[in-house]
């Protein structure tokens, strides 16, 4: 009992050797990862990616009602988010156009709501410059998106009217449509005021910072095991015969490993921590710092982890802060247990290397890390709930958020266990071998 | 006290060894030669309760080790080819994971025992990996006997040492033997070999009795003639 407690007191150590390569390594995937992110936005996106889509409306003369539906529509709150709109004239809208100032040209027809009224439904013409890609698919989604909303309106008063056609009451058609307008106003503002208070996001119950904020620091923590390789490579088959000789077995060298990864994947988190509370504390005493150091700090603050802590449970369900930190410390154990696992697998350094890679970007991409699962194919989507990087997503959200997830919590417990026990299955094989 | 009883081990088909006996006794030291590939690692590595025997028995001073792992731990120190040693730690740790025993006795072994013998007492702050092969076979030793062991086998104490480091071993051997402590060694070296009190040729799975002190020559004939 004392040597695997010596034992497991001394691959603590190994560990905790591998931490400035570690603390290293993270600086360069930190830098690498940056460099990346920024090239890619560029190359994607040039200049335009931070700004707002700017519209040109061109307007029929003197028609009073299209101005009035045009400032209704920009008032919406999806269009208002991310639309300018400006009442220019056709040629001065199509040179600016040209010159880049604007993203889009729309040019009003002539009675435009009558022949909404009267079902003609006259074509409003939007000009889109050919390199503004993105702000062109954006927009393009947003006029389709409104179309059929008008679409469908029309299509439920047009079948109003046609049943009383048929039934021969044309006179009450007008009290229909009043009517029918009237309801469908009534359902459609609870509609759209549940849309207002319920916020409903591809990325969940977080905000889509904090969701990619949350997806980065899983594979950050994967990814860095990588230089601390030299400690997780299996053991030679004469310390393991030794070892095994002395009454440490798979069982123990299995769970020494784990501990040693999963403490230091822990302090490294505390480093992350520690470095966040620091930036919190400088947007506070700057008050009016860089936008992004401001908007970080904010979200940051927001976290369970490293926000203000009230000192005990806020409500049912709601965790303290230091709850919060024992959940992140599961998360590092788990996702230690996954990254032994695979280079139990591996058997080798550059083999554990290699597989750890492609393994944590590919289970990455399929636990929906890259691109929120609600847009991953279906098949795809199957698979999310199993791919280890979403359960571990699953529990820092429960840490960041601070609400306690029975169902995450067992699904980190059984991930922890799974690799856990693969591991000591693929190392007893080792051990029968070298016996 | 070793005793070695109609010992046998094959892999699949392949018979490694058959009905291997002898035995050794206090201050004794055996030596086991052979060509290349006979068996000698898989035997020892048997006595030492590395690896399991396929039938037969070993007692140390009276005492079945075969299905009695603890015996093994208590009675035998194994020092294998390759150096057991966790090279990231220092001296200090590797020798703390191997010792069976009160902190206190670690530190006075430390000072008196056999690390101390061996040379390895005033450098176990120093990290393993930057020790020399023969300073690393030297803590091997320490670590094996860390357990005071009666029975420290030995395979192929002196590969890859330079020759003041195998003189050190072989002394630190010698002072061990005349303490009453059983040797099991094999090697392919006459100066090695001149410890041994007893030696024993393996060929073709068998083992047998052959005269100590020869020289290279006739150790020769020996592994050529079939038993």
């Amino acid at each position: 009992m004392w040597m695997r407690l010596v034992f497991l007191k001394l691959e603590l150590k190994r560990a905790y050797q591998r931490f400035p390569q570690m603390f290293a390594g993270a600086i360069a995937l930190l830098f690498l990862a940056g460099a990346i992110a920024l090239l890619a936005g560029r190359a994607l996106y040039g200049d335009a990616a931070a700004g707002r889509i700017a519209v040109g409306v061109v307007l029929p003369k003197e028609d009073a009602l299209a101005k009035q539906m045009i400032s209704m529509i920009s008032s919406l709150d999806s269009v208002k988010s991310m639309c300018d709109f400006r009442y220019v004239e056709q040629e001065e809208g199509i040179k600016e156009l040209q010159e880049g100032t604007l993203s889009a040209v729309m040019d009003m027809p002539d009675g435009l709501i009558q022949g909404i009224m009267d079902g003609t439904n006259p074509s409003v013409r939007i000009v889109m410059p050919g390199d503004a890609w993105l702000e062109s698919r954006i927009f393009q989604e947003l006029t389709e998106a409104g179309a059929r909303i008008l679409g469908a309106s029309q299509a439920g008063i047009y079948a109003g009217n046609e049943l009383y056609l048929a039934s021969g009451r044309a006179e009450q058609i007008p009290q229909l449509e009043k009517d029918l307008n009237q309801i469908f106003l009534a359902y459609s503002l609870p509609r759209e005021d549940y849309f207002r208070h319920q916020r409903v996001s591809a990325t969940g119950d977080v905000e889509v910072p904090v969701f990619y904020g949350i997806s980065a620091y899983v594979l950050f923590l994967l990814l860095m095991a990588i230089p601390a390789s030299g400690y997780l490579v299996p053991c030679r088959p004469i310390m393991r015969q030794k070892l095994t000789l002395a009454g440490a077995g798979a069982f123990i060298r299995v769970l020494g490993r784990i501990l040693g990864l999963g403490s230091l994947f822990f302090t490294m988190s505390l480093v992350v921590g520690i470095l966040g509370k620091a930036l919190v504390a400088a947007a506070t005493a700057l008050k009016e710092g860089p936008a992004w150091m401001t908007g970080v700090a904010r979200a940051l603050e927001g976290a369970r982890l490293l926000g203000r802590d009230s000192g005990g449970r806020a409500a049912m369900g709601v965790m303290s802060q230091a709850e919060a930190w024992l959940v992140l410390l599961l998360v590092c154990l788990a996702a230690a247990a996954f990254v032994v696992l695979i280079y139990q697998a591996a058997g080798t350094l550059l083999g554990g290397i290699m597989l750890l890679f492609l393994a944590v970007t590919a289970q990455h991409f399929l636990a929906g890390g890259f691109l929120p699962e609600v847009f991953l194919p279906g098949t795809l989507r199957r698979l999310v709930p199993v791919m280890p990087s979403a359960i571990l997503m699953g529990g820092v959200r429960m840490a960041v958020t601070g609400v306690w997830s029975g169902s995450a919590a067992v699904r980190l417990l059984m991930l922890l266990a799974a690799g856990f026990l693969l591991s000591v299955c693929l190392e007893s094989r080792r051990e029968g071998r070298s016996l | 006290m070793l005793e070695v009883t109609s010992l046998y081990k094959s892999y699949k088909n392949h018979k490694v060894l058959e009905n291997i006996s002898f035995t050794a006794g206090p201050g004794e030291c055996v030596g086991i030669v052979g060509s290349n590939g006979c068996g000698k690692t898989t035997l020892l590595s048997i006595l030492a309760g590395a690896a399991r025997a396929d039938k037969g028995s070993i007692r140390f001073h009276g005492r079945e080790a075969v299905g009695h792992q603890g015996v093994f731990n208590e009675e035998a120190a194994y020092v294998p080819q390759e150096n057991p040693l966790m090279e990231e730690l220092t001296v200090r740790d590797n020798l703390s994971l191997w010792y069976r025993g009160s902190r206190k006795r670690m530190e006075e072994d430390l000072e008196t025992g056999a690390a101390a013998m061996l040379g390895i007492g005033d450098m176990l702050k120093k990290q393993v990996s930057t020790l020399s092969g023969g300073m690393k076979k030297r803590l091997s030793i320490a670590c094996a006997l860390f357990n005071h062991a009666s029975v420290l086998i030995l395979d192929e104490p002196g590969a890859a040492l330079d020759l003041e480091c195998k003189a050190d071993i072989r002394n630190y051997l010698e002072g061990y033997k005349k303490q009453g402590g059983t040797i099991l060694l094999t090697s392919h070296e006459l100066p090695e070999l001149s410890l041994c009190t007893v030696m024993y040729v393996l060929k073709n799975g068998g083992i047998r009795q052959i005269r100590s002190g020869l020289g290279e020559k006739e150790l020769i004939e020996e592994f050529l003639t079939t038993p």
